[in-house]
């Protein structure tokens, strides 16, 4: 049993990972439209989303897609939008210019999205006072076919039919999804639609941008909940425990279908509290483990939260945010848990908190968590949402070899003491059964064999080891990224990324620059001087109070105005324009 | 008298008299008598003064928070199968606090030995009931006597059909001994529920009281039985110690592992298939 090895031996003396290079690249263009389809729950509309978002790419655009959906299994009203662009873009728009009603509540729910432009597709039985419907005989031709179930075929049909788009790729895209025995009516639902949407090429449908196929053909299309978790695989998580939980659930599925793959260990746990003391067993015996959950169920963790610090027993924690507290809107967005990722447990112990913007930073910073938790023998709690974790969008080819791969844990001898003071406070980690020495971790206040102690001294002497450890990782805290120049910061954390980058740049106003933040806690005040000279910093935060702006003055950062917004949904572009357009306006 | 197992320089935080010393002392005899490897074993424990025992024995130790040992220990014994890993507590710790664990660790059926100190009382708190703790037990608390009815925790094993259940008085020390082996030679989940006198704060339940109200199981009880186990299970009068129930079925590491045993921490991904994986989306 000690003849095995660690693999990627590493130590906290080797200078820390940095993340792979990547240079943004302006694309031309920036043509939009959007399609927003409404449905009950149950009717397969986010198969629809995926056939769709798939062909779209596919014929050479880019594509967005976000849904939201109501906390019920069947019925009720969700949307899904989709934004089809010659550009890349990652963020929902509020208005649309193609709306498609599967059924008379959807018109109702989207209403307040349609504009006069709005051009508004629902079956023949459906009709509206106020709204302005062009008919499409879904009902009809699903009779024919025989089932409800062939609707969303018809209706990809219909769109690719009204934009003349090849019906062989909207084939291809459907033929990923259906087995053999769907397959066959689905596409003669979608064969129908195609002929159909051909019939209404008359009407003032917005045009499609250009195609860039070369571009779109490269790139991957996926929602970020496996974008998170092809990161966490790609910092070696080899165990998850979690108890499912919307909207953490899609990294547990991601994971558990990449368990067939690779050596990945799945166990749904018992409850929350479970998860996170299952996800510190499997450290302490030498797994990379992580627990998936949202904000209800990280609050059951918060002690063993408490236990990784305490033990230092390194944690990965995904948490989704939705809107709370018990237990809010299960299946829509906000950044409300910033505090209580910062603040849960009790006592002082040093944590990371990683908010990742997009899904090329789902997979850098999932897999930074596996490092820096090892590194820093800590807990690493990665934020995400609703918003972030559903949404569909495009990302270029990512190198995972270009991942460095460590870990921090060494063959012990018998003189070997898990808590042996360092000059940096971090003493190297050892696993049972590699090595010679006896591995102990504890709860209890200790000394540096790891027995319980109750020294004044000692206490005092352990209490510093830890916060010396948080002391050195903020050294290594990955700075804001600043895009562009100018007086008024624009700044944000998290999932609104893209929605302030598109902002921006559709205002084109040249005193406004972004500051987006992935690493949240604990900050690093050098990296914050500069807000320090701009004339005006706004932040723009999707939740009631401002949690990352109150984070900042903490740090003597002059917050002038806070842009937020608290109603379930992440920002849309237009809907945010108007705002920061009003609130700049007036500035000097 | 020193032993091989024992921590050097510890200075013990139990009472004078505890039966905790003995259920130490004869784990120590057990682990050295069957030759496992204490570089290979782990005990984990939560809080209380059970949960003490990994801190005075010369083994690997997890010591973490009150009722969350078992939770811990399957992960443990999941991510290095080789280990032996023993979860210890008593009995607010393991039927209390940890009381959901306790229910879907049996579930699970890790490879663990499972080993609770029962005392029916809280002793670290001051002596207040625990979850065992007999109706009409008096305490600062419990002031007119304990209402609840006492948790059985063979018989909740029994009904989940955990793969081996026992319980054991420390005071018959011999008889106690050969079921702790049993526990470690069995594959899968053991429970010994281990009746252990709190000299300080529970004067009902004493040496002498365990003495008369337990008998050994008669050696013709089957214990391949469920039935027959859990009818055992509920006798009261006395109390019956012994292997109530034993069978075999495969382990959550197995189940989770197939045969591969290998430690977690000797194994890495295939980034040529991570790439590829990652190129079908």
């Amino acid at each position: 049993m000690n003849e095995t090895k660690v693999p990627f031996e590493a130590t906290i003396s080797d200078q820390a990972v940095s993340l792979p290079e990547k240079r943004e690249e302006e694309l031309p263009g920036r043509d939009s439209i959007s399609i927003l389809i409404g449905g009950a729950a149950g009717t397969g509309i986010m198969t629809l989303e995926k056939i769709l978002t798939g062909a779209f790419k596919r014929s050479g655009y880019f594509v967005f897609s976000t849904k939201e959906y109501m906390s019920r299994v069947r019925g009720g009203s969700n949307t899904t939008l989709l934004r089809i662009a010659d550009a890349p873009v990652n963020a929902p728009c509020w208005y649309t210019d193609i709306f498609i009603a599967l059924d008379t509540d959807a018109l109702s729910h989207a209403h307040e999205r349609l504009t006069d432009h709005t051009i508004v597709l629902a079956d023949e039985n459906i009709t509206h006072e106020e709204i302005e419907i062009t008919k499409i005989p879904v009902s009809r031709a699903l009779k024919e076919l025989g089932g409800r179930h062939y609707a969303n075929s018809y209706v990809t049909g219909v769109i690719f039919g009204i934009f003349g788009l090849d019906e062989a790729v909207l084939t291809e895209s459907m033929e990923a999804l259906f087995d053999e025995e769907e397959i066959h009516k689905n596409k003669a639902a979608m064969h129908q639609g195609v002929v159909y949407g051909q019939s209404l090429k008359d009407l003032p449908f917005p045009k499609l941008p250009g195609q860039l196929q070369q571009k779109t053909n490269s790139m991957h299309l996926m929602d970020g909940s496996s974008a998170s978790g092809f990161g966490f695989l790609a910092g070696g998580c080899n165990m998850i425990t979690a108890y499912p939980m919307s909207p953490s659930t899609g990294v547990l599925n991601f994971m558990a279908s990449m368990s067939e793959h690779f050596t990945l260990l799945v166990e749904q746990s018992e409850d929350e509290i479970a998860s996170l003391n299952m996800v510190l067993g499997g450290w302490f015996g030498g797994a990379r483990a992580m627990t998936s959950t949202s904000g209800g169920g990280f609050a059951l963790m918060s002690e063993a939260v408490s236990l990784s610090g305490m033990s230092e027993t390194p944690a990965v924690i995904y948490l989704a945010q939705r809107p709370g507290p018990a237990t809010g809107l299960p299946t829509r967005s906000e950044q409300g848990d910033l505090n209580l990722a910062i603040y849960s447990g009790h006592g002082y112990f040093g944590r990371i908190v990683l908010a990742p913007g997009d899904l090329q930073e789902c997979i850098d910073f999932g897999y930074l968590a596996f490092e820096l938790a090892d590194r820093y023998q800590m807990p690493v709690i990665t934020l995400s949402d609703q918003y972030l974790a559903d949404s569909i969008g495009m990302l270029k080819r990512v190198d995972f070899s270009a991942y460095v791969q460590r870990r921090y844990i060494l063959p012990t001898d018998a003189l070997y003491e898990r808590y042996k003071f360092t000059e940096n406070g971090i003493t190297p980690r050892g696993v049972p059964g590699l090595g010679e020495g006896l591995v102990v971790s504890t709860s209890d206040e200790h000394d540096e064999r790891g027995q319980i102690t109750e020294s004044s001294h000692m206490r005092d002497k352990m209490v510093k080891k830890r916060k010396k450890k948080i002391s050195l990782a903020i050294l290594e805290a990955h700075s804001p990224k600043v895009m562009g120049e100018g007086s008024i910061a624009v700044i944000g954390w998290g999932s609104t990324k893209g929605v302030i980058t598109e902002v921006l740049r559709e205002l084109a106003d040249p005193r406004l620059f972004q500051v987006h933040f992935v690493w949240v806690h604990p900050l690093d005040p050098r990296h914050l001087e500069m807000l320090k000279e701009t004339k005006t910093n706004i932040v723009i935060e999707n939740n009631v109070t401002g949690e990352f702006s109150d984070i900042l003055k903490k740090h003597d950062i002059d917050i002038h105005h806070r842009i937020l917004q608290a109603d379930g949904f992440a920002f849309f572009t237009d809907l945010l324009k108007e705002k920061l357009y009003n609130l700049v306006k007036e500035q000097k | 008298m020193k032993h091989p197992l024992d921590r050097t320089d510890i200075d013990n935080a139990w009472c004078p008299g505890c039966g905790n010393f003995a259920i130490l002392k004869l784990l120590k005899e057990v682990l050295t008598e069957l030759e496992l490897d204490p570089k290979n074993t782990v005990i984990v424990s939560g809080i209380g003064q059970a949960a003490k025992t990994p801190y005075y024995i010369g083994t690997h130790m997890f010591c973490g928070l009150h009722g969350r040992a078992l939770p811990v220990s399957a992960a443990l014994k999941l991510s290095n199968p080789a280990l032996t890993v023993i979860a210890e507590g008593g009995d607010g710790d393991m039927y209390g606090e940890g009381g959901n664990h306790f229910l879907h660790t049996i579930r699970r059926n890790p490879d663990i030995v499972h080993i609770v100190h029962n005392n029916m009382v809280y002793g670290l708190t001051k002596g207040q009931a625990s979850p065992t703790s007999q109706k009409g037990f008096k305490t600062p608390v419990q002031v007119k006597g304990v209402n609840n009815e006492p948790f059985n925790p063979v018989s909740v094993a029994l009904a989940l059909k955990a793969g081996f259940v026992s319980r054991v008085n420390i005071g018959n020390y011999t008889h106690a001994k050969s079921v702790l082996k049993e526990a470690f030679l069995h594959k899968g989940y053991a429970l010994v529920d281990v009746f252990q006198p709190c000299v300080v704060f529970n004067k009902v339940n004493t040496y002498k009281w365990f003495k008369e109200n337990t008998a050994e199981i008669e050696d013709s009880h089957d214990s391949s039985n469920l039935l027959s186990a859990m009818q055992k299970a509920l006798e009261n009068a006395p109390v019956p110690i012994g292997i109530f129930y034993q069978t075999m079925q495969s382990t959550f590491e197995e189940n989770l592992r197939g045969d591969d045993t290998r430690a977690l921490y000797s194994l890495s991904h295939d980034i040529d298939k991570l790439q590829l994986l990652f190129g079908a989306y």
